[in-house]
């Protein structure tokens, strides 16, 4: 047992050594692994961000319940007040919506040339998050006497996470394909160096090698050159987000939230590095079986 | 040791290269295997180290029936053997020590073992010197006298070798034959395909004769 693993360490290091002897083709190698990986990760990333972003919203959120024209706000605010699942109550009358509308719109004093005030008065809502007591609330407010329209912020906030899902999946689509491509990269990569090596597999058969100790360097390979292409993966997504820090500060900023880009996590990034490193092996070892029994004696 | 019962052996294409061939040779001995080229001799030792199965007929080497061998135990039945090469087979981006040490290495032997069996195979063909070097700066008597030290670290208890004199001079060869003749005196069987009738004359040993694939003379 313990030379089976001296003799697996000793494979490993004479790879790693093969390696750095001829940096070239093996960086290109790691370099189209680090691409092919690099892809779907960073837009499992950029969907990590969103979802968070959409998780720093008020779930729950504001209710807004437009009222009927003449209607007493004061009666409609202590009969909202009544009614299961609402935690807060801010009433804005006509008068301090219109004041308001004109601070942020920017029309202004235009107006001014209105005769009178459009607007209607306004009930915000507070209320915690579950989508079940917000239906429920949504119901009860419809009936309530003076309403004229109940506004939610449940439907797009449904779309917002059906969107993101329908994202999700497509991530992993591409994962899974792109995860293929880097089976396919290192199967050929391998292919080559089996063919390069035939007269080298060949005395080692015939001096009484075993197909396992044959394959063993190129699966070596195939891993380290997979794991290796995961290592290069983290560092073009790391370069992407801190190329997006700076514009996407700015933009936070305009929006006055201290939002920022979150990258990948260190259990994600080391995925990333055992993702590479398997399909590597498998790459490896379908191209090395493959080319093995085509020569077999 | 080695028992051929009827062996033929036909290619794609029709040519028959071996022929109702049968005969045996005793652990302990030192047999030649002689004949014209294309004669059969290489297809013969191909069949015996089993690089190629026969057509018909049955070999048993070292108690093990070939025909009844699975491929995964092919390696081992390798280990059991020694072949030596007109072309020598070595490889030339590996130095002697590491060409010399491949049967160990690949029979999961490590370390100071592997040092001292090579040592001593390389010192039996008297290139102990030349351990560090690489195969191409080797004379080609030097080259197949590795080839041979190859054939022998791992102590297989049959020795095959294909024209082991092929392409050396007659001083040369005399030399890598009376090797052959040491490991004998040691213990191990030894099959050895040539043309040159100088060695059987010199020698004295068995000789089975092969022409056009057939069995010609077995003394």
């Amino acid at each position: 047992m313990k030379a089976y693993f001296a003799r697996h360490i000793q494979v490993f290091l004479a790879t790693l050594g093969d390696l750095i002897r001829h940096p070239g083709a093996s960086f290109l190698t790691i370099a189209m692994i680090g691409v092919t990986l690099a892809l779907p990760a960073g837009l499992y990333v950029g969907l990590l961000n969103l979802k968070q972003l959409s998780h720093s919203w008020d779930r729950g959120g504001a209710l807004s319940v437009y009222l009927h024209r003449g209607a007493s706000g004061q009666a409609a605010v202590a009969a909202m007040r009544r009614l299961p699942g609402v935690q807060s109550v801010r009433y804005i009358s006509p008068r301090q919506g219109l004041r308001e509308f004109e601070q942020q719109s920017g029309f202004g004093r235009t107006l001014t040339a209105l005769h009178e005030n459009p607007l209607p008065g306004v009930v915000v809502i507070r209320t915690p998050s579950s989508p079940q007591a917000l239906t429920a609330l949504v119901a009860a407010l419809r009936t309530e006497a003076g309403v004229a329209h109940v506004q939610s912020n449940l439907a797009w906030l449904e779309r917002l996470d059906a969107a993101l899902a329908l994202g999700h999946r497509l991530v992993m689509i591409l994962g899974a394909l792109l995860g293929f491509a880097l089976i396919l990269i290192l199967g050929n990569t391998t292919r080559v160096a089996v063919v390069n090596r035939a007269t080298e597999i060949d005395v080692i058969r015939l001096v009484g090698g075993t197909d396992a100790f044959i394959r063993r360097p190129f699966l070596y390979t195939g891993a380290l050159l997979g794991g290796l292409g995961g290592v290069c993966a983290l560092i073009l997504l790391e370069l992407s987000l801190l190329l997006l820090h700076d514009p996407v500060h700015n933009l936070a900023h305009l929006y006055a939230s201290k939002y920022s880009l979150t990258g990948i996590g260190g259990g994600d990034a080391l995925k990333l590095v055992v993702i590479g490193t398997i399909l590597g092996w498998i790459g490896a070892r379908w191209a090395v079986g493959r080319q093995l029994r085509q020569s077999v004696q | 040791m080695i028992e051929l019962n009827h062996i033929f052996k036909r290619y794609p294409g029709g040519n028959e290269a071996l022929s109702d061939v049968s005969f045996a040779v005793d652990k302990g001995e030192l047999v030649f295997l002689t004949g014209h080229s294309g004669a059969g001799k290489s297809t013969l030792l191909k069949l015996i180290s089993l690089m190629e199965r026969p057509t018909r007929g049955q070999i048993l080497v070292n108690g093990h029936n070939l025909g009844r061998l699975s491929p995964r135990r092919v390696p081992y039945f390798r280990r059991e053997i020694g072949v030596v090469f007109q072309d020598n087979k070595l490889l030339n981006d590996r130095t002697v020590f590491d060409n010399v040490a491949l049967p160990l290495v690949v029979a999961g032997i490590t370390g100071d073992e592997v040092r001292k069996r090579v040592q001593a195979a390389l010192d039996k063909v008297g290139l102990l010197a030349r351990a560090r070097g690489y195969p191409l700066t080797l004379s080609g008597g030097e080259q197949q006298r590795v080839g041979i030290a190859r054939a022998i670290t791992h102590r297989p208890v049959l020795l095959i070798a294909d024209e082991p004199t092929g392409n050396l001079d007659a001083a040369m060869s005399d030399e890598i034959i009376d090797l052959f003749k040491d490991f004998n005196d040691h213990g191990v069987t030894v099959l050895i395909a040539t043309h040159e009738t100088r060695h059987i004359e010199r020698l004295q040993k068995r000789v089975i004769a092969l022409g056009r694939g057939h069995m010609v003379a077995s003394t």
